[in-house]
């Protein structure tokens, strides 16, 4: 029947046109140096209109006042949005010559020779002066300096002063270890309607942000996540035991929101903000969110675990020069560097409360350690900077971490055995470390 | 008419056909070319691609976490399709009425399918929020335990497939209401004079007619789900865990997020022939059922 024969093909034509347009990538445009000047495009992730984005473009104002050979071509947005488009304008070979690379990711564009090794550039600053450098150095097997720090990030122990007096509650201190949090936790703890539900938790054990939650507890009970010899070493004994204490924390104790209650009430970046919880582990760029929830809080540095480590970490966000660029491209991209790490600038850019300044001159101003705003003490984060290790960085990071935060939430949430889960989480994460080749 | 009169209208056939031939070649046929190439290689986006051979297809055969996903997708369809043909045909007939008021009814089933899904999203939290939401105000109404919804691993897919059967099923809707239109109102006058009831009026006439259109809505809404994508990576991200990470988030994840387009590029065309079979199996289970007047 002829109109069977259509509707046949019409139907399978439907079916042929939309499983194709499931495939398909894009490019983009790019332009090029006019009339002797210098066009560098500028790549950074911000919310835009926000103060980052706003102190960013004041800077590049400056900037570009101070050198008029150069202009600047400016592509933001936000954090997500930021990242996929630069790996698509990486593999159109349309990437800016300098973007702003969250410091776990300068390994995984450096190994696919995306980036160009700014050590000899960096020969003509005195390198001690910044911090962040050795962690940069580092991450890569050969030591060279694929990024320049751009603003760092350590974590410490938030506390919201008010839910500690209104309990009677001693702050922590820097002595604390790990049984000291969980029985001031427990003091914290509280149904404040009585309905039988907990209203305020001690403490926020579990997040999906890593580094504020399992990573640095893994490395307080004496484990790692990757061995210095490049191996996975999520599957440990000290591994077990950090895990079995924050399910102790969550479901035995109670003391702290398990990720599924975590993910119920809102988030876990809210938690703090909101007062649902009286402490929780945070990077520096916590202070802005929780002064948004206008929160009175101090920072102290983070317990101690068993073995006396703190299991402190940071991350350093750093500036990174697209390799495929022009050298007088490269070479405006290292003023701009240059500039960025400057007093005044870096003064400019703590103002915003969004990092810790990288120049160490500027991190030591007493504008930086003792604000008016809480916390009034930030030396907590300048102290963990100096003992951090780095975030396991290699050129696999993004998947690596998703493959053991995978298993380590199954393990949080108890969908998985704490034993079974990591032995997952170490099988996986090591797959992916060994199928990766370096590029070139 | 002449044989130069009938050039001239090829020639012109050909120039209105150019614009959507040139989209073929350039947009579809040399992507799937591309990727076909892709497929066979280990490509990082960044430096060329290095041919390994059937490597990734082996690869996918071991790789728990694809299958994991064909699971998910699997079981997603599984509930989708079912529901949202009923649902939309038991709509469609009930909306086929002369009423007042009925367009702006049909309007408002049609609200959700031209929203985004980031805005659907917004409504689907508003009910599925372990805390706020209403869906366990309801429950509660029947003296059942609150649920966590999409925050758990057992309820999100369930949970994804209603929120996915609530936006998608006015359009199905407006298909069943088209074939509705076109069923001889004879047909349903002639059976009413013989006595049959509104079920099985239903079930005799309106079932039968309309099969050609649920034929279309069948195979229209298992290519959907099978590309399920923005749904999952809004409202869930694939998670809790890799509770509810389908095919398309797992092969967006491999090339966008981990540098690994080879693979990716794999993951797609095991998708689009699982695609295919399913397509041509409904195709040729049809002449079982589907009536064509």
């Amino acid at each position: 029947m002829p109109e069977r024969e259509r509707s046949r093909i019409a139907a399978l034509g439907t079916a042929l046109t939309l499983t194709l347009t499931t495939i398909a990538a894009c490019g983009g445009g790019g332009g090029e140096a006019a009339g002797g000047k210098v066009t560098l495009t500028l790549g950074y992730y911000a919310e835009a209109g926000g103060p980052a984005d706003g102190t960013m473009r004041k800077l590049v104002d400056q900037f570009t006042k101070a050198n008029p050979g150069i202009e600047v071509k400016i592509e933001s947005a936000d954090y997500d949005q930021f990242y996929k488009r630069l790996r698509t304008q990486l593999a159109g070979g349309q990437a800016p010559d300098v973007w702003l690379s969250d410091g776990v990711l300068v390994q995984e564009f450096s190994g696919r020779n995306s980036l160009r090794d700014l050590t000899k550039y960096a020969s003509d600053l005195d390198l001690a002066g910044y911090y962040g450098i050795d962690i940069i150095k580092k991450g890569d097997p050969q030591g060279r300096l694929f990024g320049f720090p751009q603003g760092a990030q350590s974590t410490a122990l938030f506390y919201n002063k008010a839910i500690f007096a209104k309990a009677g509650v001693e702050p922590p201190t820097a002595d604390w270890t790990y049984d000291d949090l969980l029985a001031a936790a427990k003091k914290l703890t509280q149904d404040t309607n009585g309905d039988g539900k907990t209203d305020v938790y001690g403490f926020r054990a579990y997040s999906p942000s890593f580094v504020e939650s399992w990573w640095p507890m893994v490395k307080a009970f004496g484990g790692d996540v990757l061995a210095d010899n490049g191996k996975i070493a999520i599957d440990s004994p000290q591994s077990r035991e950090a895990l079995t204490w924050m399910n102790r924390a969550m479901y035995e104790e109670k003391i702290a929101p398990d990720p599924v209650t975590t993910e119920a009430l809102g988030k876990s970046q809210i938690l703090f903000p909101s007062g649902i919880v009286a402490m929780q582990f945070g990077i520096y760029a916590r202070i802005q969110t929780a002064a948004q929830g206008k929160i009175d809080m101090g920072a102290v540095p983070l317990p101690k675990g068993p073995t006396g480590q703190r299991g402190d970490l940071a991350n350093i966000n750093s500036w990174v020069v697209n390799r495929a660029s022009s050298e007088p491209e490269a070479a405006a991209a290292w003023k701009w560097i240059k500039f960025f790490a400057g007093e005044g600038p870096q003064a400019e850019w703590m103002s915003i409360g969004e990092a810790i300044p990288i120049n160490k001159k500027v991190a030591q101003t007493p504008a930086f350690l003792n604000p008016a705003t809480p916390p009034t003490d930030r030396r907590p984060f300048t102290d963990a900077l100096a003992d951090a290790d780095d975030l396991g960085l290699n050129p696999v990071w993004s998947e690596y971490t998703a493959a053991i935060t995978k298993q380590v939430t199954a393990a949080l949430s108890k969908q998985t055995g704490i034993e079974d889960a990591l032995k997952i989480a170490q099988t996986d994460a090591q797959a992916v470390v060994d199928r990766f080749k370096p590029a070139g | 008419m002449t044989g130069s009169g009938k050039l001239v209208e090829k020639l012109w056939a050909g120039l209105f056909a150019s614009p959507y031939l040139a989209h073929l070649v350039l947009l579809t046929a040399w992507p799937v070319l591309a990727l076909s190439y892709l497929s066979f290689t280990d490509y990082d986006t960044v430096s060329s691609p290095n041919w390994i051979g059937l490597d990734n297809y082996t690869r996918l055969l071991k790789d728990e976490h694809f299958w994991n996903s064909l699971l998910n997708t699997g079981l997603f369809a599984l509930l989708y399709v079912p529901l949202q043909t009923v649902l939309a045909l038991v709509l469609a007939v009930g909306l086929n009425q002369r009423l007042r008021f009925m367009p702006l009814l049909r309007g408002a089933y049609f609200v959700p399918v031209v929203s985004s899904w980031v805005v659907i999203a917004y409504v689907a939290d508003a009910v599925f929020n372990p805390r706020t939401g209403s869906a366990n105000t309801v429950l509660g109404w029947f003296g059942a335990d609150p649920q966590t919804w999409l925050k758990s691993p057992a309820l999100v897919i369930p949970t994804l497939a209603l929120v996915a059967v609530w936006k998608g099923v006015g359009y199905m809707m407006v298909l069943f209401l088209a074939g509705l239109q076109s069923i001889p109102k004879e047909l349903y006058e002639a059976a009413e004079v013989d006595g049959a009831g509104p079920v099985r009026r239903f079930w005799r006439i309106t079932v039968p007619a309309v099969s050609g259109t649920t034929f279309l809505v069948l195979v229209l809404s298992t290519i959907s789900v099978l590309q399920a994508f923005e749904q999952v990576y809004v409202m869930t991200g694939g998670g809790p865990g890799d509770a509810s990470e389908v095919t398309v988030l797992y092969m967006y994840r491999q090339g966008f997020e981990f540098f690994q387009m080879g693979y990716a590029a794999a993951v797609a065309w095991v998708l689009f022939g699982i695609t295919l079979v399913l397509t041509l199996f409904q195709l040729w289970l049809q002449r079982k059922w589907v009536h064509y007047a």
